[in-house]
């Protein structure tokens, strides 16, 4: 008892407990969080100042995020999310928070450089912005004079544009364009190109858009929302508001024990490469036991349930389990409960999608929101939103002549081409490249059997001339004959738009200050080429790029858009970052609200919305229904009434895929058993992926995500380790056809016991000193005296060994993909003189690996003993030719 | 009227500075930009003695190579040295913070638009605290500060020499010295390994004169930083994911 105040402890924790009951009747205190308060601004914690704050648009990874920079004399200080962006609704990850140091970053280049000694031998001079444009124009001069001189259009396929993340809004095919080459060569086979081509000719867009914050029932097939998967951030809020406020429930299939099966209610891991037999198995339960929507896939479809229910029959559950592992009777429960919960959706990204034959995966997966009907139904599986804009008029033509490393001839379907196939081509003498540039593109590093694109890169007669638009020194960049630094994503312009909401948005990447040093963004650079390859406009290039600069390039492409000159036009997004605003970011549950606080409701069913009259005038209805404008499906008829559709040739959601038949795949989703399905006892299949803390290769010199994850020990189950002899730490050697590595064990639980995982990101031999830990190899050069965090915390001695080197080039022979995750390997201990991070790989076995997966393409000898299913001409299918595309 | 022991002592301070001030001239000249044609004759003629006696002689291979390659062969090291990812960049808010062009940049610019200098960039990714302009601005002040003198200008003399002992102190003096003594180590030709290493001794000679000893020994505690060793914490293993 205290003698000035009557009242025992005892007494004030009651009072306190029986407070605690009506403390939010009391009302809110003067203290408010403050990061919920001081949205959008902020403060010197030295002089008070308020900070100016510039809106932006992140480019660490490729989910478009919006962002606020932070400014204090003339520096970015601070990143933050942008709290009007519908998307990531003031939020961003840690990789977008740390981006700032990407410019600031002393491993930047910074200038031109010209290669003085032999390919990567890392001598170089350096030399102006001037120079370096003038010397890559000369290199594009000359291939266009010889193609021009020989009235041959295709020399002009010579010119190479090879880029990994391209977000110039169409800037560098309209660059290529305007040369006219069609050799322009995306990444998007090692990423999700067999997803794409599983949607796109069935139901238009490359993506679906998973109503989570909405659903009752989340069904997630190898795809990590929670860290990495496409819409990370976005995707990542609305799947904890399902699964929290919305109490949905949450399955997830993948063979590792990723964050996202952290959070879910039920995790299985399939043998790799088998989602599709349990997505099959669950649509054969639900179609049997008539749970599906009948009205919705007789209306809104191509086939009928009988055709559905016919197709689905040898897939059952027991087949799915016995090539799966996924028990059957869950497969039985999770499909009935699927069917009868309202709503509810799925969601897949590469796990399913980046195998041999991906596209049918993915096709399978969606096919289960078609036949409940769940689909454009708000919590269901909907549409992507998105806004287009386009390159300015007057629009280059294009090239002339089909290019065969543009789209590889025996890949007709693969409209997101075959990257992986160009540096096999080049070296088979199938394609030649004089003038090779690469924009975001780290090809000895990300690719599969990475060892073959550094020996691409090495030889000059294959590739005479190299220029890389890198910012920094990457594996690909230090093999570059001239290296014109682009700026970092913080200091140029760029359009943007991603449908990381129900609710569509545009956005801009501005500089948030002059680029750093007086560097220059790419587009920049390119209008300085043109003008030097083209000074008087006779070549007809020039015209494409009457500029200024970059800004202006990119002011002219938001021309045009409806509603937004209304709003403010360029300048508004200059100001706002992105465009409309829908309301603001209620700070407690994280939802757009209006002015009342209610939430802003998006849009659904977009494909039942009627057509406007004057949509229709020229138009004609076909039998199907589809409604043709001008050659083009512009909507579909549906019980009288004249709908917008899906983007497909029929105006329905194609089950049965027609693109798919002409060339001898199965029109229907199908299951087909992969090699690594028959592996041997002892073997096991590699798998990789990402982490929450990195981009695949661009990250791992970014101190604060380095600290976070610099290593990636091989994961491997408890059970198969002890079979090997295998204890946690344990050096081992993992061996593929292709060569071997020596990294480290991570004996976890979390792993299915035929799989090894090894994460990307790590085990770099360039990009900058903390990615290879040169502070470690010679201190005293790579210390930065006053920076503690490089010279004195870095208490890891450990940078990760990269897989790649012996993951097999194995695509799938509809959509392109790479199948990242079929590479059978051995797992043993390290043998004697092993060290870690030796790495082996040989080119003559990648090589035959080429030839091999030519086999499955439709071209090739495996195509039909694959597919005799399939009722077709086999003797007339489709002539080979360069420049297809489903 | 000044006697004539002070008329000495002025004469030879102001002979000093010009002394000085195109000493280093000589090492932001070195450290600014390559070797070009006219450096190069220059260091063939009349500098070849000097360096040699101030024990940074010109490389052989300097003096009587074919002029274009061994500029060639300068620019390659130049870059490698002082430009490409992973040289020991040249700049104060590197060797400061980690991250180019921060405060130290600011800190700069003020320096010399006060003294009514601009930065003007050669090439892009050049910054006002590169280690070879301040030493040009050294270079400058100790100039005006003959000019003064030679002007008889005891008072603007002064005021300069307070300026610039101050700049050394508080922006060179920290770091610079260090700084040219790893970058002599790192360089591959003997060029820049000797002319580093003269602006190590040149900077350490000059600090001494201007420095109180006890913040001499701060300064030498500054420039000596290395990194750190860590003691391996076995609980961070299993924090980090392995």
């Amino acid at each position: 008892m205290n003698k000035h105040f009557p009242m025992s402890r005892r007494g004030f924790l009651k009072l306190g407990g029986s407070t605690a009951a009506v403390a939010s009747a009391l009302g809110a205190s003067r203290l408010q969080a403050m990061e919920q308060e001081l949205g959008g601004k902020d403060f010197s914690p030295v002089t008070g100042k308020l900070r100016e704050a510039v809106p932006y648009t992140c480019l660490v990874c490729n989910i478009e995020d919006g962002g606020i920079a932070y400014i204090e004399d003339g520096r970015i200080v601070k990143l933050e999310g942008n709290p009007d962006h519908p998307g990531n609704r003031g939020k961003l990850c840690a990789k977008g928070n740390s981006g700032f140091l990407h410019t600031y970053d002393p491993d930047r280049i910074m200038t031109p450089l010209l290669r003085t000694g032999k390919r990567g031998e890392g001598k170089w001079k350096r030399i102006s912005y001037d120079e370096a444009t003038t010397m890559l124009a000369a290199k594009l001069k000359e291939v266009i004079d010889r193609s021009d001189a020989a009235n041959d259009p295709a020399i002009r396929n010579e010119i190479v544009f090879k880029w990994g993340r391209n977000r110039t809004g169409g800037g560098i095919q309209r660059f290529m364009g305007a040369l006219g080459s069609n050799t322009m060569v995306g990444h998007t086979n090692i990423c999700e190109s067999s997803k794409k081509i599983g949607l796109e000719p069935g139901w238009g867009p490359d993506i679906e858009s998973a109503d989570f914050a909405n659903t009752k029932y989340a069904l997630i097939f190898g795809g990590n929302v929670t860290e990495t998967a496409y819409f990370h951030n976005p995707n990542a809020q609305r799947l904890v508001d399902g699964v929290v406020a919305n109490k949905a429930k949450l399955v997830y299939f993948d063979p590792r024990h990723a964050n996202t099966a952290a959070v879910a209610d039920e995790w299985f891991a399939p043998f790799p490469g088998t989602d599709v037999a349990v997505a099959l198995a669950m649509s054969h339960v639900i179609m049997n036991e008539k749970l599906y929507d009948d009205a919705f896939i007789r209306t809104w479809t191509n086939v009928t349930p009988e055709q559905l229910i016919a197709h689905l029959k040898t897939y059952t559950p027991e087949f799915a389990e016995a090539e799966s592992g996924v028990p059957a009777k869950d497969i039985r429960r999770i499909a009935r409960e699927f069917a009868t919960t309202k709503p509810a959706t799925t969601f897949s990204y590469r796990g399913p999608c980046k195998h041999v034959y991906g596209s049918y995966q993915e096709a399978a997966i969606q096919m289960l929101n078609v036949i409940t009907g769940n689909v454009e139904k708000k919590g269901g599986y909907c549409l992507p939103r998105g806004m287009g804009y386009g390159q300015p008029s007057p629009k280059p033509p294009g090239g002339k002549a089909p290019s065969i490393l543009g789209q590889p001839p025996s890949y007709p379907l693969a409209g997101h081409q075959v990257s992986t196939h160009m540096p096999y081509q080049l070296m088979k003498g199938d394609a030649k490249c004089s003038v090779l540039m690469t924009y975001y593109d780290n090809g000895a590093y990300t690719y599969p059997s990475s060892h073959v694109w550094e020996a691409l890169l090495k030889d000059e007669k294959l590739i005479p001339f190299y220029c890389s638009f890198s910012p920094y020194m990457s594996e690909n960049a230090e093999l570059a004959d001239l290296i014109i630094p682009d700026t970092t994503y913080l200091e140029r312009w760029d359009p943007e738009s991603m449908p990381s909401d129900l609710r569509p948005w545009l956005g801009i990447r501005q500089p948030v200050i002059k680029p750093l040093g007086n560097t220059q963004e790419w587009r920049d650079t390119t209008i300085q080429v043109v003008n030097k390859l083209d000074p008087d406009g006779k070549l007809g290039i020039k015209q494409y790029f009457a500029f200024k600069n970059g800004e202006e390039w990119v002011k002219a492409q938001f021309e045009g858009i409806p509603g937004l000159k209304e709003d403010g036009g360029f300048d508004y997004l200059k100001k706002n970052g992105v465009w409309p605003k829908y309301g603001k970011i209620d700070p407690v549950t994280g939802q757009i609200v209006d002015k009342n606080g209610d939430e802003v409701p998006a849009e659904y069913g977009l494909h039942a919305k009627e057509l406007p009259a004057s949509a229709m005038d020229g138009a004609s209805v076909e039998a199907n229904g589809a409604i043709k404008k001008g050659g083009k499906t512009i909507g579909v008829r549906v019980n009288g009434k004249n709908c917008a559709g899906f983007g497909t040739p029929s105006g329905k959601i194609e089950i049965f895929k027609e693109s798919y038949k002409k060339y001898g795949f199965n029109p229907m989703p199908v299951y087909k058993r992969l090699a690594s399905r028959d592996k041997k006892a002892d073997e096991l299949v590699l798998i990789t992926f990402k982490v929450n803390v990195h981009t695949q290769s661009r990250t791992a010199s970014v101190k604060y995500l380095a600290e976070l994850y610099h290593k990636n020990p091989a994961w491997i189950n408890p059970k198969t380790a002890a079979a090997k002899g295998i204890a946690d730490g344990d050096l081992i050697r993992v061996t593929s056809s292709v060569g071997y590595i020596v990294t480290r064990a991570h004996v976890t639980e979390g792993i299915h016991p035929d799989v090894v995982a090894i994460s990307t990101a790590c085990g770099h031999n360039s990009y900058g000193r903390l990615a290879q830990l040169k502070m470690k190899e010679k201190p005293a050069e790579y210390a930065l005296g006053g920076d503690p965090d490089v010279d004195n915390n870095v208490w890891w001695d450990d940078k990760g060994v990269h897989p790649n080197p012996i993951i097999k080039m194995q695509v799938d022979p509809i959509g392109g993909s790479q199948g990242w995750y079929d590479t059978v390997v051995t797992v043993a201990k390290a043998q004697a003189g092993d060290k870690y991070g030796d790495t082996k790989a040989s080119l003559e076995a990648s090589m035959k690996d080429y030839e091999e997966t030519l086999r499955y393409a439709y071209t090739g000898d495996m195509h039909k003993a694959n597919h005799k299913e399939v009722d077709i001409d086999w003797a007339h299918l489709p002539e080979p030719k360069a420049g297809g595309g489903h | 009227m000044q006697t004539l022991i002070e008329q000495v002592a002025h004469g030879v301070r102001q002979d000093e500075c010009k002394a000085q001030s195109a000493l280093f001239r000589l090492l932001a000249r070195t450290l600014e930009y390559e070797v070009d044609e006219a450096f190069l004759e220059r260091l063939r003629g009349e500098l070849q003695e000097p360096l040699a006696e101030s024990g940074a002689p010109v490389p052989q291979d300097m003096l009587d190579g074919d002029a274009n390659e061994i500029i060639a062969n300068l620019a390659v090291e130049y870059t490698a040295l002082f430009v490409q990812p992973g040289a020991i960049s040249p700049y104060a808010s590197v060797f400061e913070t980690g991250s180019m062009a921060q405060v130290q940049c600011d800190r700069a610019t003020r320096w010399y638009q006060e003294n009514g200098f601009a930065f003007k960039h050669r090439y892009s990714g050049e910054f006002p605290d590169h280690v070879g302009t301040m030493l040009a601005f050294v270079s400058a002040l100790f100039e005006r500060e003959a000019n003064a003198l030679e002007q008889g200008d005891e008072a603007l003399a002064e005021e300069i020499r307070q300026s610039r002992e101050r700049f050394l102190i508080e922006e060179i003096g920290g770091w610079a010295p260090g700084w040219a003594k790893v970058a002599a180590q790192a360089a591959q030709h003997p060029f820049y390994e000797h002319m580093l290493n003269l602006t190590e001794r040149v900077l350490w000679d000059e600090l001494t004169q201007i420095v109180p000893p006890r913040r001499m020994r701060e300064l030498t505690e500054k420039n000596a930083r290395g990194p750190t060793v860590i003691k391996k914490d076995p609980g961070f293993r299993k924090a980090s994911g392995l």
